[in-house]
């Protein structure tokens, strides 16, 4: 690691930026001087509950109610924010005073076919209530849950805000996720509302999604109505369906009030899937998610009027909620749906630059691609309007900085990590500090992450990622989970009384973090985050595989420096052939998604299993990647790593 | 029968062929392919990004290096081009 920075912003940059102003307006309430980011942070730790009243008042963001108390009862796990308090998000997010007013271009929609919408703020929001109002009009209620499968879209973004205006819960999912993966993550979440696109462009093809949209319907019991948010007629479905088309936006949005609900209401439902069980239903608060969501994108991206962010998602990722919140700041969203490389491999920065685009958002993923396939976006396009990039889903590495400096511009790279179970991030950017190579410049503001060590959490050190404080946007729960026994089991039991995130990180003593991976058995191939328990339950489809394990090996050759090896024990007699390496592979991308297949399928005799008899995912990761097995005693059949060890298919990429 | 010749162009169709089951079709890639005149990225037998994949793949396992501004859909959007270019690569030595 080198020490030098790798970019460092001007003095003139960083006083000028909205971090430095809160800093000013935090010592002038508090009456102290604050010394730097690490000063405020320092603040903000420890007097809580002096500084998240702080934050939301200089956030300017709309609330109701009594500020007290800031965090009511004690601990991560059961401390709420702002109990007294109420607010509507899509409020906040479509409000007439910020800058620009109703004229204000806030939406920019495009896709791979060269379609484009422009939405202004005026248009935005008659558009949201007059779709909130058919949605009271149909008998939906605060606390219902609405599923979509849904383009990366203007339509979208109305009728998720809608549905937040309702009190409704919105939880989405990309177009290109398998049927099966979408009824087990919606079915659990009893909706009555389903809305979907009928089709969507990749690569230069439109690929119809009716069957698809029928089929999850069909396995949605609870279901009672449908709206189609493509213009053209959907597929034929179970319930009644209505065309978001022909819901009429309200003609005077001044004459509406908002509702507003409580600071804790549901307003997002995520999913997660790890090693074992069904997909978790993780349920984000609105109050919480605005908050941060406006900290990390106004403080610590500096964004606000006059910027436009374009970050590379889908629906069905949770960056796709965190860019709406960019709306509060006053900054335009730029949105784009299809292929990143269609029709030209560098059809994203056309894009980026014929929008002026400020503030791009992508990942490792697309830095290697970029690179890999020669495309010099300086030399071929106008950048000249893009300030910032942010990346994240994967670890950022060094070389990949020489890259965007040398292709794209000088201009500050930020590292963001975080996730679903958070919706945000732990460590992301900063408008006051250096950037350091391959590490993120500080911790969230106000959020008490640590490293757990032998000796317990620590400020500094390399270790499993904790958050000993309550913060924000920690979910309100898990759906379905009344007792909170789930809740408790994912993110509690590890280390009482800590949030365990399930990285590694190290913190550096200039307070710089580096995420070195994941460390629960979950996968990151490619910036996506697979858990293993859907694979297994796909592999019940091939009665061949008695048991499987699927393990991340790092391989630098592959974008997003790892791949996904899957083990299999075959039914006694039986050996892995291709025909059946390719059966495997074709069961788990037709029912779970292209991400879901492994790089390398290998035979093994049998897993290794800890005294307890639980599969360790641990065990096999350290062995594949060469690391100290560091649960070897707690095996059953350590013997079984001697095997993985000797595998052909499997030895260890050479480190570069 | 495959042919021995490790130069013959049948043996770099076989491993573009086989690449795609690994990959992206898992089995179906003849099906997918269809006719090997036809467009890759016009009838959804891989995108761009797959293509920097299978450029990576070729390089590394056919000890060639291939210039970045001849990554074409004249050169590579299908199945002939690709044993067409891969074949008249001043490099190319055959498939191992």
């Amino acid at each position: 690691m080198s020490d030098e920075p790798w970019f460092v912003p001007s003095p003139e940059a960083a006083a000028g930026s909205a971090m430095a102003a809160f800093m000013r307006f935090a010592a002038g309430r508090l009456g102290r001087p604050i010394t730097g980011y690490s000063g405020l942070h320092a603040i903000a730790l420890q007097e809580p509950a002096a500084f998240w009243p702080l934050l939301l008042e200089f956030s300017g963001l709309l609330v109701e109610g009594d500020p007290a108390p800031a965090i009511a009862g004690t601990g991560v796990e059961h401390a709420r924010f702002f109990p007294g308090l109420s607010l509507s998000y899509a409020e906040n997010l479509l409000r007439a005073d910020l800058t620009g007013g109703d004229d204000a271009i806030v939406v920019v929609a495009t896709d791979e076919t060269g379609a484009r919408e422009e939405v202004r703020r005026g248009e935005l929001r008659r558009r949201v209530l007059g779709l909130a109002a058919h949605f009271r009009g149909i008998g939906l209620r605060p606390g219902d849950r609405v599923v979509a499968i849904a383009r990366n879209t203007a339509e979208s973004v109305v009728a998720c805000l809608a549905t937040a205006a309702v009190g409704a819960a919105w939880s989405s999912v990309a177009p290109d996720l398998a049927a099966d993966a979408v009824r087990d993550r919606f079915l659990p979440l009893a909706p009555r509302l389903l809305l979907f696109h009928g089709a969507h462009p990749y690569q230069g093809a439109r690929r119809d999604l009716g069957e698809r949209v029928a089929t999850i319907s069909r396995g949605l019991p609870t279901l009672e109505r449908a709206i189609a948010l493509d213009l053209e007629p959907g597929p034929a479905l179970p319930v009644p369906v209505t065309r978001l088309g022909d819901i009429p936006p309200v003609t005077d949005a001044g004459a509406i009030a908002w509702e507003r609900f409580p600071f804790n209401h549901p307003l997002f439902v995520l999913f997660s899937s790890g090693t074992t069980g069904a997909p978790k239903c993780i349920v984000h608060g609105a109050g919480g998610t605005l908050m941060e969501h406006w900290k990390e994108l106004r403080l610590h991206s500096d964004l606000g009027p006059g910027d436009r962010l374009y970050f590379t998602t889908s629906c069905g990722w949770m960056m796709w909620n965190w860019q709406l919140g960019c709306l509060a700041t006053g900054a335009t969203l730029v949105l784009y749906d299809g292929s990143p490389s269609y029709p030209e491999p560098d059809a994203l920065w056309r894009m980026i630059a014929r929008e002026g685009v400020t503030a791009f958002g992508t990942s490792p993923a697309y830095l290697q691609y970029c690179r890999d396939a020669g495309l010099e976006p300086r030399a071929a396009h106008d950048l000249s309007r893009l300030r910032m990039m942010l990346s994240t889903g994967s670890i950022l590495y060094e070389h990949q900085y020489d890259w965007v400096r040398e292709h794209v511009g000088s201009l500050p790279l930020q590292s963001i990590s975080g996730g679903t179970d958070i919706i945000g991030c732990f460590v992301l950017g900063n408008p006051l500090l250096p950037v350091r190579r391959g590490a993120s410049q500080s911790v969230s503001l106000g959020y008490d992450v640590r490293v757990m060590t032998d000796a317990g959490p620590r400020r500094e050190g390399t270790g499993e990622l904790v958050c000993v404080a309550p913060f924000p946007s920690r979910p309100l729960g898990l759906f379905g989970d009344a007792d909170g026994a789930r809740f408790h089991a994912a993110y509690f039991a590890q280390h009482e009384g800590c949030w365990t995130h399930g990285d590694f990180l190290r913190l550096e003593p200039d307070g710089s973090a580096r995420v070195l991976g994941r460390s629960d058995g979950t996968l990151n191939i490619r910036g996506i985050r697979i858990g293993p328990a859907e694979i297994y339950g796909i592999l019940h489809h091939v009665p061949e595989v008695v048991e499987a394990m699927a393990v991340e090996q790092r391989w630098p050759a592959e974008i997003g420096g790892s791949r996904m090896v899957l083990l299999v024990v075959l039914r006694e007699g039986l050996r892995l052939d291709r025909p059946l390496i390719l059966r495997i592979k074709r069961e788990l991308s037709q029912r779970g998604s292209p991400a879901h297949v492994p790089a390398v399928v290998a035979q093994v005799s049998q897993l290794p299993m800890t005294l307890n008899g639980k599969r360790s995912e641990r065990a096999a990761t350290d062995q594949l990647n060469g690391d100290p097995v560091r649960n070897r005693a707690a095996l059953r059949n350590p013997e079984s790593l001697d095997e993985l060890a000797a595998h052909p298919d499997l030895r260890r990429a050479v480190q570069p | 029968m495959p042919s021995s010749d490790p130069r013959d162009p049948s043996r770099v169709r076989q491993l573009v062929v086989d690449w795609l089951d690994d990959n992206y079709h898992f089995g179906d890639a003849e099906a997918v392919i269809g006719d090997d005149e036809r467009s890759f990225m016009q009838n959804g037998v891989l995108d761009s990004l797959g293509f920097v994949q299978l450029v990576l793949f070729l390089e590394n396992r056919l000890g060639i290096t291939i210039d970045r501004r001849e990554l074409s859909v004249d050169n590579f959007d299908g199945l002939a081009k690709i044993c067409r270019y891969v074949t008249g690569h001043p490099q190319f030595a055959g498939v191992p």
